[in-house]
């Protein structure tokens, strides 16, 4: 097959976490010219096509970073074709748990962060003869987990969004979609299983992990691979009328009413 | 309270569970109330109560069901297509026989009663229409495979008779969760340890209780009140919290 993203000039914003680098090997290993943008370098990667993305310094708070971000990838290759914004943090408290400084933080990072990097990177999308921008939603933005209210409400706040964005910028050729995960094989998950994840149970991580499985009708929790395969499709031009979408990617796992234990 | 006072209301499927409390509650509040069932008038049923021996699934049976109705209350105001069946079980295991049932009553039932009365509905001036939808028409329930799309179609003609048949006539539709009805236990009885399954079922509730008839008879009474006279073509759930959940709850392994 030949390379799906040839020529594409791309950056991925959260381009060093769990997610982030499984889109950008994909990305680079499709021919596209990848930026990997994030707090730092983080350390070595697992496979040379992730190792091939150019890292990029970016706070996705920081109006300032966003602007430099943009303007030199403008300098390199004077436009954007597809933005991906995969930063985000997540936060296991209720409202009654958490502070005001932990919610500023959330919603600075997964909904500020959206806002600024698309904001600045409108005017490299609008040059691309062909735009994709893909948001990281999430199954949380329409159905709660007990214990990530600001997570939950952040999610819902990228869906608004992303259909905005959609409508607003579709007519100067740019699509928006959001991709809305479910249980993905990440650090962000890993965390979750020690901490409240774990529940009443008192059962170990391994129990809990194939709990998580068993109620997945596919039996399994997603890997970062799968994600970076449907942002892989958004991003390419058989995506073309792709637009203001939400896509659900997780084993099935919302489809269902919660399983009762029958 | 009577809000209802002067209005005539068919219920179909009103001899048990929620079409029961549904037409109860129609009659405390001043309505003319006929409803409807395969089988013989429940001794119980209050005296108020004008039944009809009718099968919806039935065009000639639902059509005696509107000249019964308007012989004896004049035309009608408030249609609840209420009466369903469910059976319990995957698509591979279902037989012609369940798809009959399902569908005639769930599906083709709601649309031979829709179908019946609307002409009369609009020809006096307007009426109301509340089809009882459910969560499972939304998200699956395991091995209820004909019971969930029958319920998906009632959500859809449901938008389709809003739309079409406005001003007029307003449809709208409820969509119960978990109601503690004879289907409900029915549910029930195939766990391994009914008990222990039904524990378990109302940890997931985050109103921490199972519904009742009477909650989905409230939410039909205002949605056909005119109160509710600019809803129209939605669906309404009632189900204690249960689908703003995620299906994984890790606190409940």
């Amino acid at each position: 097959m030949s390379a799906r993203l040839a020529g594409k000039v791309t950056l991925v914003t959260g381009g060093r976490g769990g997610i982030g680098r499984a889109i950008c090997a994909r990305f680079a290993r499709e021919g596209a010219k990848v930026y990997a943008a994030d707090l730092t370098p983080g350390g070595s990667l697992e496979n040379d096509a992730a190792e091939a993305a150019q890292f990029l310094k970016l706070d996705v708070t920081s109006e300032d970073d966003a602007k430099a971000a943009m303007a030199f990838v403008n300098a390199e290759a004077g436009r954007l074709d597809v933005l991906v914004n995969a930063a985000g943090i997540e936060i296991e408290e209720t409202i009654e748990t958490t502070t005001l400084e932990q919610w500023n933080k959330i919603f600075a990072v997964n909904v500020t962060g959206v806002f600024l990097t698309s904001k600045h990177a409108l005017p490299l999308l609008r040059k691309s003869s062909g735009a994709s921008v893909i948001n990281f939603g999430s199954y949380d933005g329409f159905i709660a987990d007990p214990g990530l209210a600001a997570y939950c409400a952040t999610k819902g706040a990228v869906h608004a969004l992303t259909r905005a964005m959609a409508c607003d910028h579709g007519p100067e050729g740019i699509r928006v979609n959001a991709i809305c995960p479910g249980y993905v094989d990440t650090p962000m998950l890993q965390s979750f299983f020690e901490g409240d994840g774990s529940g009443g149970g008192g059962g170990t991580i391994e129990t809990l992990q194939q709990a998580v499985r068993d109620v997945h009708p596919m039996r399994t929790y997603g890997t970062p691979e799968d994600i970076a395969n449907l942002v892989l499709w958004l991003a390419s031009d058989e995506a073309r009328y792709a637009s203001g979408q939400l896509w659900v990617l997780d084993g099935g796992l919302s489809a269902q009413v919660q399983q009762m234990k029958l | 309270m009577s809000r209802f006072s002067g209005k005539v209301a068919v219920v179909t499927g009103g001899g048990r569970g929620i079409g029961r409390a549904i037409v109860d509650a129609f009659v405390d509040e001043g309505a003319s109330v006929m409803t409807c069932g395969r089988g013989p008038r429940p001794d119980e049923l209050s005296s108020e109560v004008h039944w009809a021996r009718a099968d919806v699934s039935r065009p000639e049976d639902v059509e005696r069901l509107r000249s019964a109705v308007e012989d004896t209350f004049g035309p009608v105001q408030i249609l609840v297509n209420n009466a369903g069946v469910q059976v319990e079980k995957s698509v591979v295991e279902s037989s012609d026989e369940d798809w009959d049932l399902v569908v005639g009553a769930n599906c083709r039932g709601v649309f031979n009663c829709c179908r019946a009365f609307i002409p009369a509905m609009q020809s006096a001036g307007g009426g109301a229409i509340v089809n009882i939808g459910s969560i499972s028409g939304v998200n699956a329930d395991p091995n209820m495979a004909l019971y969930n799309a029958s319920k998906a179609f009632v959500h859809g003609l449901t938008r389709s008779i809003a739309v079409d048949h406005g001003p007029l006539v307003r449809c709208n539709a409820v969509r119960p969760g978990w109601i503690m009805t004879e289907m409900a236990d029915a549910a029930f009885a195939l766990a391994d340890d009914p008990q222990r399954a039904k524990q378990d079922a109302l940890a997931r509730h985050p109103a921490g209780r199972f519904g009742s008839p009477e909650d989905i008879a409230r939410l039909v009474l205002w949605l056909a009140s005119d109160e509710a006279a600019f809803v129209t073509g939605q669906e309404f759930t009632a189900d204690g919290g249960l689908t703003a959940a995620s299906p994984l709850q890790p606190g409940l392994f």
